[in-house]
């Protein structure tokens, strides 16, 4: 039967700055994918709602749940390709492939994240490095489009509507299959190393003088000027010695479930800051961890982000150059001082790619942070965008859901390109989410 | 030997099939999607090294039927045969068309007795398991879902009547009158009673699947809410019936 179901729901991004009521359908076949985006005016894709910015929905937008999409079609071991349905979450496709030895680096950090999503917004794991965004294990897309129909994408076909749907937030249509280029992955434990600093700046120094192919980034406690910076790098390599077999990941769906009040403040950071600082000092430089606490290190620590209470947080990406760092550093100090916002995590990592359209990549370091949501870290934010335009700062329009349209077309020179593409290829503009209203795209 | 699932593609259907071929069972999978199929036999071939046909058919037509389904050496190769097959239709109602009354009928009782009455006739010394799947639309006649409610209600009488089959001894038949499931049937809908789960009741479908004589509700309350609607007046219910929708 094809019933055109749909549920009416609220829904919120992930970072609670965005709330709307919105219509679901949830196809389970292909006839009734088509059917649902036959019968709508305007789609967006949505895999696990997890996104900081809200990229998969928006007022009287139809949302595709694209869950029941999580088949694997194809494995190749010797070719080393996997194709799989859109809807697979990180914890299903692992489960498969490291059975087999084999994975992809680019993760993104939360397991129930689906593998479409994960395109739609090129995602990029910890050692993004070394490995880049996950643009780089893709070898083809199979794209259904409500009015361009089905589409083959690659580097050999369509590549202009391929290279517009990596990272292209799920508006050039609903990705459907999936090839990868698999990667081999000798163990699935882990030899965490840590190194202490006393600032960003020398962490800055430190991981820019890497060059293995390890999986490094860096903690920062960022709750006062003073000392402030002072952390901890922490650094990945995969244990070939002390090989085990792997035994497959339990789902343990976690609640991911904002407390009625915030339980994070100035002061309940600073205290958990301190202890994790010395807990982390104290305990051995160097120790073995499990595949999920390496990639998936908020797996079992859903606490932190439902701490925010239901009024939620800001996080904030940058990509900044290495030449740039301590400048940047230095204002970011000086504004921090002027509106005193409750930051609570900071963190470095090095990034390597080639910046183009959405994409956020580049071969600079990566700045994460995110702030209790008041009107001081609102106006230290305001502050942020000014610094990304004098230092030329890539911001990223998956975390921050606040980034206004002016700092957008400042920030990503390739945005035009991207919007004239896009209407090109698309001049009814059907696939549409809150953010590509608020960026004109 | 191998197990049998029309209309395997989705919801139940599919559940049955990942369950079966996790239990290492061979299968034939048919609907009427033939993508639906190719997607959900690489999976499960893939994933539990079991070997999977698929046969894309349009299960309301008697000549589909006979043309792709009915094969003497394949149903003698069959463990068993599952129907979670169902086709809903929007206005269910006395102004139904034709055509749409004919699928309705064919697709929820005719064509499941047709194939039944086929492999009956191609019993070859194995045990033949027949699961069929009812719906308490069945349990009383409404205004809604009025031609899908009473196809489903035949063929709870028809599986009733093969319990009396003197071939009882060389086949399994079992009947579940099943409540909403969290399919995409019941996707969005404001149920007061909780839906059951597709992969629950495949879990029990297998477990059940060498008993003889099997009829039950899922979810289980259901077996409750029947005895009370069996209880009472039918003039009374209308009567609640009307209340209600008021």
């Amino acid at each position: 039967m094809e019933l055109n179901n749909t549920e009416k729901k609220e829904i919120c991004s992930f970072d609670k700055n965005i709330v709307r009521n919105i219509l679901v359908a949830k196809p389970d076949k292909y006839k009734l994918l088509e059917t649902i985006s036959h019968r709508n005016r305007e789609i967006i894709n949505t895999g696990s709602s997890l996104s900081y910015s809200p990229l998969s929905f928006g007022e009287d937008i139809i949302c595709l749940d694209f869950k029941k999409f999580n088949r694997i079609l194809d494995f190749n071991k010797n070719e080393k390709t996997i194709t799989v349905e859109a809807g697979i979450t990180l914890i299903q496709f692992l489960n498969f492939t490291l059975k087999h030895n084999f994975w992809i680096p680019q993760l993104p950090g939360y397991p129930s994240i689906t593998l479409g999503g994960a395109i739609a917004t090129n995602a990029h794991g910890k050692s993004c490095s070394t490995h880049g965004t996950i643009r780089n294990s893709i070898k083809s897309i199979l794209l259904f489009h409500k009015i361009n129909g089905w589409m083959n994408l690659s580097e050999k076909e369509n590549k202009e509507i391929f290279d517009l749907t990596i990272g292209g937030l799920g508006l050039t249509g609903t990705i459907v299959k999936i090839t990868f280029n698999l990667t081999n992955i000798e163990n699935t434990l882990f030899i965490t190393k840590k190194k202490k600093i006393k600032s960003v700046e020398e962490c800055n120094k430190v991981i820019s003088n890497y060059n293995n192919s390890s999986y490094f980034y860096s903690w920062h406690k960022a709750d006062n000027i003073k000392n402030f910076g002072e952390g901890i790098i922490f650094e990945n390599i995969i244990d070939k010695k002390k090989i085990i077999d792997f035994k497959g990941f339990k789902d343990k769906n976690y609640k991911l479930k904002p407390f009625l009040f915030p339980v994070w403040n100035k002061l309940s950071i600073k205290l958990c800051n301190l202890l994790y600082l010395y807990l982390n000092r104290l305990s051995t430089e160097e120790k073995t961890e499990s595949f999920l606490k390496v990639i998936f290190p908020f797996y079992s620590k859903e606490s932190y982000f439902n701490f925010f209470g239901n009024n939620g947080f800001t996080e904030s990406q940058l990509l900044i150059s290495e030449s740039k760092i301590n400048d940047f550093m230095s204002e970011f100090k000086n504004i921090f001082k002027i509106h005193k916002p409750t930051i609570t995590l900071f963190s470095l990592k090095k990034m390597s790619g080639e910046q183009s359209y959405l994409r956020f990549e580049d071969n600079k370091v990566c700045l994460t942070f995110d702030l209790i949501k008041n009107n001081s870290s609102n106006n230290f934010m305001n502050e942020i965008d000014n610094l990304c335009l004098k230092y030329q700062i890539l911001p990223s329009i998956i975390k921050d859901s606040r980034i206004p349209k002016n700092i957008f077309d400042k920030t990503y020179r390739y945005a035009n390109d991207f919007r004239e593409k896009l209407n090109k290829f698309d001049k009814k503009r059907v696939y549409k989410s809150e953010v590509s209203k608020r960026l004109e795209l | 030997m191998s197990y049998l699932i029309i209309g395997a593609s989705s919801g139940l259907g599919r559940a049955l099939a990942e369950k079966f071929a996790k239990e290492k069972k061979n299968l034939i999978i048919v609907s009427r999607d033939e993508r639906d199929l190719t997607a959900l036999k690489a999976d499960i071939e893939i994933k539990y090294n079991v070997k999977v046909e698929k046969i894309p058919l349009d299960f309301s037509s008697f000549n589909e039927i006979n043309q792709k389904l009915l094969k003497e050496k394949m149903f003698q190769n069959l463990s068993g045969i599952l129907f979670p097959v169902g086709f809903m239709h929007e206005k269910d109602n006395f102004d139904i068309s034709e055509e749409d009354l004919k699928k309705l009928t064919f697709t929820n009782y005719l064509s499941i007795v047709h194939t039944i009455n086929y492999a009956r006739k191609c019993l070859n010394k194995q045990k033949l398991s027949i699961v069929g799947f009812g719906s308490v639309s069945g349990l009383i006649g409404r205004n809604l879902n009025m031609n899908y409610a009473a196809a489903k209600r035949s063929l709870e009488s028809f599986f009733e009547s093969m319990s009396f089959d003197e071939k009882l001894k060389d086949m399994n038949i079992q009947f579940y009158t099943l409540g909403y499931l969290d399919t995409n049937l019941a996707f969005g809908k404001d149920l007061i009673l909780p839906k059951g789960s597709t992969q629950k009741l495949a879990k029990i479908v297998y477990q059940n699947i060498n008993v003889n004589l099997k009829k039950t509700f899922y979810p289980y309350f259901w077996n409750i809410i029947a005895v009370f609607l069996k209880l009472l007046p039918f003039l009374f219910l209308i009567k609640l019936y009307k209340i209600l929708i008021k």
